[in-house]
Order: structure tokens, then sequence, then C-alpha cells
């Protein structure tokens, strides 16, 4: 059997079995790439998307600093530890959230609060870390976050965006493609609204293909001395990123192209955008967003900090929601609201709370979740779950259920140790149906 | 046959008298002749008729371009290039190995590269507030006289703010936690990556779980505190802890006096203390010893001669730099387990590299005499060439990217101030930053596993400081400059081509340059796209 048929059968067996990443480079880099053929990545996106024709989606919106659960979502009203925090109520009768998110409250049917998140790790990085992608950090294998991971198991083809977009301030401990590899590290925009840092053409179009022209020509020589495969890759790059800095779905980063009304539903703040963009990326089939939206790391003032917080991103989250609803795109777009821990439920003498991973709160909606729901509890005094403990692999286990990706997948990393997409955990699947 | 063997078989002798001869280290030369033969005899089936099977050697402007981006992480200026051309003397080729090796870019080069293999397998971004300290130390090291046991000794005892000593870095990579350090300090000084013995004995490994936590019990007194300043944190100290609790609470910046091995079935219990154990040499010391004794001692065990991995992995590494490819690959991964593609060959450097005390610059010297390294290249994708048959193109690192630009557009280094600052999320803000955010990558990783991103080409495609620095039309570009002084195009085509890729450009070439100026009309835009499509190119992003 020819290196390269064995190596298209191996991709084609990857779906149920191992990625192997690296044998791939090494066999259809020499075979196929001189043949002219299908490179990894355009194979794998081939499959992709087979399994993508659902059209599935990510939006993440990270909490950085560790929203309080109790000024969040998990009011604890008639105890000390709620401070001057009130319950209101939502959408769905009985279901109760706090009064600093208002417009969240009448979109509850849309979502499901989880209040009954726990883990051990107390320390940002490590717990950013963990959150986004099942494992704790290592020197050894660099784990791919989960917006890599859905850009590698389900961007289409025909997508000339990259697949993971992170919008907002760039965080490293919420990894990248690791072991996966560059091609898929979050795309980054440091502020919706704006092209995309070097996505502005250096010159007009026709000059800008003499020169593409020009520069493959040039090449060629290199490619007579030895650098024949470099050469291909190389070209096999600048197209891609020719392709999408010419390609129509730029236009999802132009918010200008929203009517008025569109931008103020979602508040035509920062978060607001960013959000925006999300969807408009989501629509013209990016498979992942991460939107960041920081600052909620209150070890002191944490009242009036988190009420100014929430009062950032309560409309541009409840809008979201609503306008993927009436768009008909939220059965098949996951929406993730989380932070890395929760605080603690010991206000403390600056009137702050600490970081706590013992137990906080997550939302999720769309991508088959049933809304209207409160998965789990803690006490009274809002430090212990009580009932259905959800730990953070679990949660992505949930997400890889709604996006409909096998988590016993594995990745091969550089040292030859299979890494499962998610090790442990299982999904909640009375969230679904 | 008979011949090839007879050379071979000499060949070893010759070694041995070379060994015997000198003192001090044995001749880079000689040694790099004897590893030639060694490698003909192992690698490409015997001596009789090696040019059949191998790469003939590079060029002399191949080779210089070669020599100035691995040894000083940047490509040679036209000035050099015409230098070196104009050089009739026979040892040339030497000479040059020898003023790169006393350049002081050779120590930044360096220091660049140890930081990429430390700092990409950091656990925490704030780690990297010890780079600039770091970069400072290397620096200073690879420019003095260069040891590798005595650079590896400082980062194993290192204690101190990380702002200030630059040594900590592989420690505070890991936040002083002693089983990632431990991994660590396995992997970078002796190839030997035994922390997958850490949960479990691997099935093909030979370590176990026992040895991997005995040599973590060197390191559990170290605590990585923050260094405060009127009440804000400004800095990390690395610290020994010999007062506090005997185990590891829930802190993992807080060192313990002793360390436990955890019982797989039981997290929660106490599980094994264990004693402070070598597990390649089987030399041992008591719990109870303070932190320093315990490291100061696995320093001298880690780098002693008896220790034959930790020669090894440097020429393993070095050697993979300069010559394109391991001895083992990945070049951090050569246990005893592991499959060596020249196993006389290595052990012969490993040897000349331990005699000569460990000298970097000896091995540099050595590695660059050889004709394995001046051999023309292939790609890394051909495997279809016995292994060291030839060099292998590298694909540039972030650093020598940016200092390659820097060469071939006439720039100034850049906004060097804002990367002495202390903050270090603004030093990713600098030009070189954040070339080497987009281009860098964890050197350690197998070289046909590094890709080109979106990003990267983004970058030169259209980064716009980048294409200010290209045009014709600013008063005060290269290109501007060039045009200005010269009449003749295919002279300015050539200039181009030693600025970018330091090299004449071959008929063809120039041929289609001048087509090109003709076709488009104008000259400064033809020439700008020329530019362009130079540090576009596969081969400006690669060294041959």
């Amino acid at each position: 059997m020819s290196l390269h048929l064995r190596h298209q059968i191996e991709v084609s067996l990857s779906r149920r079995g191992r990625m192997q990443r690296r044998d791939f480079l090494r066999g259809v880099s020499a075979a196929s790439i001189a043949a002219g053929t299908l490179s990894w990545h355009d194979l794998v996106t081939l499959q992709a998307a087979e399994i993508n024709k659902r059209g599935m989606a990510c939006i993440i919106l990270w909490m950085a600093g560790g929203p309080s659960h109790f000024e969040t979502f998990s009011p604890k009203p008639g105890h000390e530890n709620g401070g001057e925090t009130k319950a209101i109520s939502t959408s769905v009768p009985g279901i109760e959230v706090s009064d600093n998110f208002p417009e969240f409250s009448k979109v509850m049917h849309h979502a499901a609060i989880i209040r009954s998140m726990t883990s051990k790790e107390g320390s940002h990085p490590r717990a950013t870390y963990m959150m986004h992608t099942g494992y704790l950090p290592t020197a050894s294998v660099k784990y791919p976050s989960f917006g890599s991971i859905v850009a590698q198991q389900i961007a289409s083809a025909e997508l000339d965006l990259p697949a993971f977009v992170r919008i907002g301030q760039a965080t490293r401990d919420g990894a990248g493609g690791g072991i996966l590899g560059v091609e898929y590290d979050p795309f980054h925009m440091p502020e919706a609204g704006k092209l995309p840092t070097n996505t502005a053409p250096s010159t007009d179009f026709v000059r800008y293909d003499r020169r593409l022209g020009l520069l493959d020509r040039l090449d060629a020589s290199y490619a007579t001395s030895g650098g024949k495969e470099e050469v291909a890759e190389h070209q096999r790059l600048y197209q891609k990123a020719a392709r999408m800095i010419k390609s129509s779905q730029m236009s999802a980063f132009d918010l200008d192209q929203e009517p008025a009304e569109m931008r103020e539903a979602y508040g035509d703040t920062k978060f607001g955008n960013s959000c925006l963009l999300a969807r408009r990326l989501v629509e013209t089939g990016v498979p992942c967003v991460e939107v960041v939206h920081g600052g909620w790391d209150t070890h002191f003032d944490n009242f009036p900090r988190v009420r100014e917080l929430a009062g950032q991103i309560d409309r541009p989250f409840a809008y979201l929601l609503t306008d993927l609803h009436q768009r008909g795109m939220l059965e098949n777009t996951v929406v993730l609201w989380t932070g890395e821990f929760g605080r603690t439920p010991r206000i403390n003498p600056r009137s702050g709370r600490d970081h706590y991973p013992r137990a906080f709160n997550s939302v999720l909606a769309g991508g088959g979740i049933r809304g209207g729901q409160v998965i789990g509890r803690t006490d009274e005094a809002g430090g212990t779950v009580e009932e259905r403990p959800v730990g953070v692999t679990d949660l992505l286990q949930t997400l890889c259920m709604s996006l409909q990706i096998d988590s016993t997948i594995e990745n091969i990393a550089s040292n030859g140790r299979p890494i499962r997409i998610v090790d442990d955990g299982a999904p909640i699947t009375e969230l679904f149906g | 046959m008979i011949l090839g063997r007879f050379l071979a078989i000499s060949g070893l002798l010759l070694a041995l008298l070379v060994e015997h001869s000198a003192a001090g280290g044995l001749d880079p030369q000689a040694t790099a002749r004897q590893v030639d033969e060694l490698l003909a005899s192992e690698s490409f089936g015997g001596a009789e008729q090696p040019d059949a099977a191998t790469a003939p050697q590079a060029g002399d402007q191949t080779m210089l371009r070669r020599l100035a981006l691995d040894l000083v992480g940047q490509p040679p200026t036209p000035d050099e290039i015409t230098a070196y051309a104009l050089d009739t003397s026979p040892d040339k080729q030497s000479a040059a190995v020898e003023r790169l090796l006393a350049d002081k870019s050779f120590g930044q080069n360096w220091a660049y590269y140890w930081r990429d293999v430390i700092m990409y397998r950091r656990s925490e971004e704030r780690a990297l507030q010890v780079n600039p300290a770091l970069i400072k130390f290397l620096t200073a090291e690879f420019n003095g006289r260069p040891h590798w046991d005595q650079i590896a000794r400082q980062f194993i005892i290192a204690t101190g703010d990380i702002q200030q000593a630059g040594a900590t870095a592989i420690i505070m990579a890991q936040m002083g936690v002693a089983e990632d350090t431990t991994a660590e300090v396995s992997r970078i000084f002796m190839g030997i990556q035994i922390q997958c013995a850490q949960c479990h004995n691997h099935p093909t490994d030979r370590w176990q779980r026992e040895q991997f936590h005995e040599l973590a019990a060197f390191f559990p007194r170290i605590s990585i505190q923050p260094v405060r300043e009127d009440g804000k944190r400004r800095s990390f100290a690395v610290v020994s802890t010999d007062k506090g609790p005997k185990k590891k609470g829930g802190n993992a910046r807080r060192g313990s006096l002793e360390h436990f091995m955890p019982d797989l079935d039981h997290p929660e219990a106490e599980g094994t203390l264990m004693k402070p154990v070598f597990f390649v040499t089987g030399q041992k010391l008591d719990t109870g010893m303070a932190d320093q004794e315990r490291r100061e001692q696995i320093a001298d065990w880690i780098t002693s001669r008896e220790n034959r991995w930790f020669a090894k992995a440097f020429v393993n590494r070095m050697w993979a730099e300069l010559v394109g490819r391991g001895f083992y690959e990945p070049v951090d991964d050569i246990g005893p387990d592991r499959s060596c593609s020249a196993p006389q060959t290595l052990e012969y450097l490993a040897d000349g590299f331990a005699d000569s005390q460990y000298d970097v610059k000896w091995l540099f010297r050595t590695i660059a005499a050889t004709e394995a390294y001046a051999r023309q290249s292939r790609s890394r994708y051909d495997e279809s060439g016995a292994p060291f048959a030839s060099n292998c193109p590298q694909r540039l690192r972030g650093d020598q990217l940016y200092s390659a630009l820097l060469v071939a557009l006439e720039l100034p280094e850049g906004n060097r101030e804002a990367a002495r600052r202390k903050d270090y999320r603004r030093a990713d803000g600098t030009p070189r930053g954040q070339v080497n955010k987009a281009f860098g990558y964890d050197p350690s990783e197998r070289r046909d596993e590094i890709v080109g991103s979106i990003p990267q080409a983004l970058f030169l495609m259209n980064g716009v400081e980048l294409n200010r620095a290209i045009t014709a039309r600013g008063p005060n570009t290269m290109l501007n400059r060039l045009l200005k002084s010269i009449d003749e195009d295919d002279a300015v085509v050539q200039e181009l081509y030693l600025r970018c890729l330091a090299r004449d450009p071959n008929d063809e070439e120039v041929e289609t340059c001048l087509e090109y100026v003709k076709s488009v009309g104008d000259r400064a835009e033809a020439f700008e796209d020329i530019a362009w499509s130079l540090v576009n190119s596969t081969e400006f992003l690669n060294r041959k």
C-alpha cells in the first residue's frame, strides 16, 4: 500500500480513532504534496465538513477573574453571606437570579443555570487553563483550548475565516492550539468593530495578485534546491491567507453592516459589540468564538463592582440569546457563560470576596439544551454543593454532547501520549431534550 | 568494503591517539574529521564512496548565511558576504566561526534560544517576568567562557528575586512545583522524560514511578514567594523553605520539607515519604537535608562525567540545531529506550564535549568543522537518504526572523526601552516581542511539526510597519536609498537578493525580476513588489 493511500485511510479512520498528526505531516507532505493533492488540514476539514453539516457552533462568554456566584445567578438574600444583593424573579416561575441581571431575567426561558459547579483550582492561571482545556497545566503536554478542539473537529471546509476567534483581552492561560498545532490557535481580535490585525491588504487587489504571482515565481528556485515541500506548504498557507483577506466572509467583522437598532439592542458597548461580532462570525460559519470580559476578581468593594460589571454584560448577554433565537440559530449554537471559579461566601473586611473554587455557577443556553432549568444547588450559606455536583470536565463533556463531538477521540502529543478531548467526567444529560 | 572497515578502524585508532595527545580538550578540526568518518561508517554504509550517498558541500554564500544564523541569530550583511567572497585563505570558514563566536550577538542568540526552551513550557503567564533577567544572565554566560555544566548548575541551585536572578527561570516557569521542576530539569539537562513515570510505570520505559519521585525529593523545599513593594506585588522570589510543613498543602507554590509519592488509589492519604535518589547513578541523600544541600548535590551528580546523559543531551540538541536533525528526535527525549540514528558518533562527540569540560564553544567549533554540517540541505521530508547525508533546512525562530528583517530592510532594533520595562506584558509590545509572539516556536518540538500560521502570513504580507519599511517612496527607506544610488536595475536586483537572502540571484531570477520591472512600468513600484516578494519568500523564512 502506498504511503499516501495509507495515510488517507488513517485520516478517514480518525473520526473514530486517533489523530496521528505527525505521521500525516511526514507521509502526506512527502507523498501528496508532491502530487499536488490534499494536505493534512484539507483532509481533516473535508471530513469535518461532513460532520458539520449540522452547522453546530459554540460561543464562550469568558468572565475572567472569577465572578461571584452570589451576585450573579445564585443569590442568597436570606443569608448573611448574601450581602446586599437581592433576588429577582425571571421569565420562568420559581427561578430567581440576582438583581444585577434584569435583562437576563427576561430570557431565563432560553437558559440553564448550573449552580453546583465545583473544582479544586483556586489560582487564576491554573483554574483558567483547567476550565479551557479540561486538564491542569504541565510542562510536557500543551493541552488544546476547547475552542481549538471545536475548530479541529467541526470547522467547515468552506470557511475562509479562522475557525476559532477570541475577542477581547488576550490570555495565554486560556491556552491555544497546543498539541493540535498553531493552525488551531485562537485568532485574536483585541476589539470588535475593527478589521483584525494585518488583514487590510497592503495594496489594491490587482497589485496584490501580481505580487503573489511574483512571489510564486521567485520561490521556484528554492523549491528546486531542496525546499520543494517547504515551498508547497508556504504557498498553501499564503493562498489561505490571501483567500481570507479577499473573502466576502471578511465582512462579518464589519459591524457597520448591522442596522443601528441592532447595535443599540446589543448595547453598542465594548462587550455588546463583541457579542454582536460573535453572532456575525457564527452566522458566517465560524464554529467557535470566545468573548473575554475581565475585571471579576473582586477582592474588595465586591458589591458595587459586580453591579457595574454585570451592567456591562447583562444586556448584551440577554440580547445575544434573543437574537440567536430569533434567527433560528440558538438550536445549533451552544452558549456558555462562565469564569474560572466563584467567590468566598464570607464577605471579607474590605467588603470583597476572595477566590472560591468549591462552589460556583455557570450558564448554558442553546445547542439543544432545554432552557428554563436550574441544575444543582448549594447550601444556604452558598459554600457547599448540596446537589448534583458538576466538575469542569462534566461541563466540557456537556459542550461536546451539544456539539456532537466525540469526547473520546485522542490527539497525540509530541511525546507520543494519546490525549483524549475530555479525559473524564460525564455530560449533564438532563439538560437536553 | 574491507577497505571501508579498515578506514573506520584506523579512524577509531586515530581518535584514541588524538584524545591522548591533546590536553584540555580535543582539537575541534581533528574531532570533526573523526565524526565524519564515524558517520560514514555507521550511517552511509562504509566510507568507500561517501560522495555517492551524501549531498555535496554547500557553497560559500549558503555556508556564511547558515553559520551566521546558527551562531549569532542573524544573517550576514552584504558587506560581510562580499568580504567573505573576496577572502582567499583556505581556513576562512573557521576564521568566520571564530569571528561569530566572539560576536556579542552570539550570547544573545543562544540566550533567546534557551529562553524559548524553558519558557514555552511555562505553566503560567506570570513566569514571563523572569525573561529580561534570564536573557541578561544567559547572554553574559554565553559571551564569556560558557561551560554547560556551570550554566546547568546555576539553574538547578537558583534562588532569589526572579527579576534579578535569571537562573531562577526553570523553577519559576514551573511555579516551584517539585514534580514539574523535576520533570523539566531531567528533560532539559538529560533529555530524559522521566515524568512519564510520575503517575504510572511506563510500559516501554525502564524508569519506575518511585524513581521519578525520588528525583522529585531533591526539590520539595522550593517556594515561590511574592515580593512586595509599597504593599503591591512587584515580583516573585525563589526561596528555600527549610522550616514549614512536612508535606505539601493546598498552595502549589509553597514548598514542604519532604516529598511524598501520592497513593494513586487513595489520593487523600499521606503517600510515601521519598528519599532523594538520583536514578542514573543510584547516588542518594537522607531525608531532612536543607534545600541548598539537596540541590547542590543533585547539580553535582547531574553534571558529573558518570552521568552520560548530560553531555549527550546537549550534544544531541546542538547537533540538531546545526545539522538540522538530531541523533534522537524529539531532541529532548533520548532515554535508553529510544533509538539513536548514529550512536557511535554521538558517543564520540559527547565524550569530546565532556573532555572539553563541557565547553560550549568547543562544541560549536567542532560541529561547524564537520562535513556533515557543511553539506547542502535537502528537505526534511525527504527521507530517502541516510541520516546526516545532508544538512536540513531550519525554519527561523522568531528572534532570527526579526533580526533578518532588520538586516534586509536596514532597520534599527526598535523599541528596546519598552522591553526593559518591568511589566512583562509590555515586553510583548516591542516589535521584536510581537514578531516573536507570532513566529516563535518551542525549539524542543520536532521541526516537522512546526508549520506556518495565518497570523504569520498576514504579518509579512500586510503588516503596516513592515510595508512602510519596504516602500521606495518613503524618504529614508532602504529601497529609496538603493534606487537613488544605483541606476542599473540588475544591480538593484542583486543588492536586494544579498540583503534579503544573503546570496546572489541566479540568471533566471535576474531575468524574472527585470521582466517584472519592465511589465510594471513603474520602477519604484516594481522594486517594492520584488522586495515584498523576497521578504515573503520561503527562503527568507528558512535557513538552508
